[in-house]
């Protein structure tokens, strides 16, 4: 008969078996380097990432491993990670510039890094836009740029060329619908809409924070010419579903030959190329008929955003200096235009040299990215980019107030008023630092 | 037909369109091409019907490494569930100590803690332990929510069977461990399966701690490898997702097929006749 402790003891031996069946770190035996990242928009980049990982730890007897997840499960890793102090090495960070500033506290300065990957790659384009609190807690990584995404075949059935401003899309948005092609942008919680929405009101000299970074700015008229255009160009040139669209939407839209142009990077013509998807009806390919047009100036400003996708070293990692190295090889200009080659130039670096990539000139579709990349600025602009910056974001704010407005369920006043409360609050919250 | 009859068969219709509807609208989608799913066409019945969202996920992902540990982890925990639920429900069900009722309330209480309060703190202990990145951090941490509640599911099972069946093995000789093994576990058997019909569909089905304690690809279970892999940023391949639910489905509803009708017959068995 087994007593009670001896019962104990075998039960407690082999809960610890279990526990420790492979869970021994790797690291008492072997360096190993891990890096979590998010799946590419365009999986031959991460596959070009992985063979450059793997081409490194090969060079310098490192094991490495690299995770690759959604990009909707970052924040949920990164929040485990930090809390347990405990994971990866490396890590992507994003969509925003936010991370930095929430997480500074646990990531190691780049400033070294930063410094030593510029040179070599022409300079960080807008260095400053990439500080926080004055130091570089992240190296900006890569960008989707937004143009305009249009079909040239109904552009021409409606008597249009050239468009360049918000007027211009508002009016062939006009003359979509009315043949059953509207306009498509989101005015729901997604990343679309917060793009989109700000392009609109820095268009018209509107910001949501100040030069500061501190003072919320949304209440201007500025702001309230920008939500009489949204106003119109949702009523009169798009369709009410737009109200509940997320990040694929767009795109479908553009694809499904419904949406005359949508404003977004170039995903949906990459989705559309490689899977030959034709216009409905006819043997066409859509792709053939898309073309990609410069982001939308407006009476005072051309100016829009994207994803900031950024990497980063934990502080806890254990293996800082590899990290680093790893990334002054990913840096290098070679491998750099490696990897956006292998991203058809969705993936553009903030280096300025890599602008002025052969993929850019590879297809006249890409012929306005760089152009587009030269006016894209952080969310928070022109104020620095800080956590509240990015939660007004991630909260979707911006897209509730416009639609609001844009629906007539609030007035113009009172929509502008309830998100200048909301704002406020996230930022009187943050500085409280709970 | 009566006006009641009427009414049963529209209740019953009204029930199982509901309950179908979702199931068929996902396999429905997962047999369309991708052109059908761009632009609505075809939308009721694929035409063309195609297997390639199924072959892509079978061929040209890791499914089924990830159907291999979502059936390792789920079977593990289904097996370590049902043992614990079962010597716990048994023991607050029929021994008599001290604060016997106060545990049972705290049952309750830990399966109505939310897993998303309590993945930051796990994953904290587990990397304590060095046992992330590995199924077995998924093995030990499933049971968090899986025996509470079957345990809970079971204490009723054991306090429905009659005291006088266990009293009768104890006098005849029988020790209270032989007593539980010989007479009541198999009347609670149908108590059991129900519990480990729950326990396995909870693991075979999370995806929070799956998501946070392991990040190799080799490691994940399907619901995380299926998200993973399949929506990339502003695209989803939708035919490869209702593809992977499908097949995600089939262990499930086997395993509710294969024991409803012991769980049934089990039931209305009867110890005391």
């Amino acid at each position: 008969m087994v007593n009670r402790r001896q019962f104990l003891r075998v039960t407690a031996g082999g809960a610890a078996s279990v526990v420790m069946a492979g869970g021994v770190p790797a690291t008492a035996q072997t360096r190993e380097l891990t890096f979590l990242t998010i799946a590419s928009f365009v999986p031959e980049t991460d596959k070009e990432l992985k063979r450059q990982f793997e081409e490194w730890g090969a060079k310098n007897k490192v094991k490495v491993r690299l995770d690759i997840i959604a990009h909707l499960q970052l924040v949920t890793k990164k929040a485990s990670e930090v809390q347990a102090r405990s994971g990866h090495d490396l890590t992507a960070l994003g969509p925003g510039l936010g991370d930095a500033d929430l997480y500074f506290d646990h990531l190691v300065d780049l400033n070294d890094v930063a410094a030593d990957v510029a040179p070599k790659n022409g300079g960080w384009m807008n260095p400053n836009d990439y500080l926080i609190r004055g130091k570089w807690k992240l190296l900006p990584w890569w960008m989707p740029p937004f143009p305009m995404a249009v079909r040239t075949d109904l552009l021409e059935q409606i008597g249009e060329k050239n468009p360049d401003t918000w007027e211009d899309w508002l009016r062939i948005g006009k003359k979509g619908k009315a043949i059953g092609h509207p306009f498509g942008t989101a005015l729901g919680h997604s990343g679309d809409a917060n793009v989109t929405l700000l392009s609109i009101m820095w268009s018209y000299g509107a910001s949501y924070v100040a030069k500061d970074g501190k003072t919320v700015a949304i209440n201007s008229k500025e702001t309230r010419q920008a939500m009489e255009f949204v106003k119109r160009l949702y009523t009169e040139a798009m369709d009410p579903e737009v109200l509940a669209w997320d990040d694929a939407s767009n795109n479908r839209c553009l694809n499904a030959g419904k949406c005359i142009a949508i404003h977004n990077p170039i995903s949906a013509f990459e989705s559309a190329k490689r899977d030959k998807v034709v216009i409905p009806g006819t043997q066409r390919e859509i792709a053939e008929v898309i073309d990609h047009v410069n982001t939308p100036r407006g009476p005072v400003d051309r100016r829009t955003t994207t994803g900031y996708w950024c990497v980063g070293i934990w502080n806890f990692a254990k293996n800082v200096d590899l990290a680093k190295d790893f990334l002054r090889y990913h840096f290098q200009p070679e491998n750099q235009a490696k990897w956006v080659d292998a991203g058809h130039g969705f993936n553009m670096p903030f280096l300025t040299n890599l602008t002025k990539h052969p993929v850019y000139k590879s297809d006249k579709q890409y012929r306005f990215i760089p152009e587009v990349a030269k006016v894209t600025v952080p969310p928070s602009w022109p104020g620095p980019t800080t956590a509240s910056s990015q939660q007004v974001l991630d909260l979707y704010i911006l897209p509730d107030m416009f639609a609001q407005y844009a629906t007539g369920k609030m007035t113009v006043d009172q929509a502008i008023a309830w998100a200048e409360k909301e704002m406020q609050e996230i930022f009187a919250g943050r500085k409280r630092k709970f | 037909m009566t006006a009641a009859r009427a009414f049963a068969v529209v209740g019953f219709v009204a029930f199982a369109l509901v309950v179908l509807v979702p199931f068929w609208w996902i396999a429905n989608m997962s047999f369309k091409t991708y052109e059908q799913v761009q632009f609505a066409t075809s939308i009721y019945v694929p035409r063309p019907f195609t297997w390639a969202n199924y072959t892509a996920l079978w061929l040209d992902t890791r499914f089924p490494l990830w159907l291999r540990n979502s059936l390792v982890t789920a079977v593990a925990v289904t097996a370590l569930t049902t043992v614990m639920a079962s010597l716990g429900g048994y023991a607050i069900a029929r021994l008599r100590f001290p604060g016997r009722e106060v545990v049972a309330s705290l049952i309750l209480v830990l399966y109505l803690v939310p897993p998303a309060l309590l993945f930051i703190p796990l994953y904290r202990v587990l990397a304590e332990l060095g046992a992330t990145n590995t199924l077995a951090s998924l093995i030990l941490s499933y049971p968090t929510f899986t025996v509470p509640f079957c345990t809970w599911l079971l204490i009723g099972f054991f306090k429905a069977l009659p005291h006088e069946l266990e009293e009768a093995a104890l006098v005849d000789g029988a020790t209270r461990t032989a007593a539980l093994v010989r007479v009541l576990l198999p009347l609670a058997a149908p108590g059991i399966v129900a519990s480990a019909i729950f326990a396995f569909t909870l693991s075979w089905n999370e995806f929070l701690y799956s998501l946070v304690f392991v990040s190799p690809a080799e490691l994940k279970t399907m619901t995380v490898g299926v998200f993973s892999e399949l929506i990339r940023g502003d695209i989803y391949y939708w035919g490869g997702l209702m593809a992977g639910a499908c097949i995600g489905s089939l262990p499930i509803v086997v395993a509710y097929v294969f024991f409803l009708d012991y769980y049934v017959s089990g039931l209305t068995a009867g110890a005391v006749k």
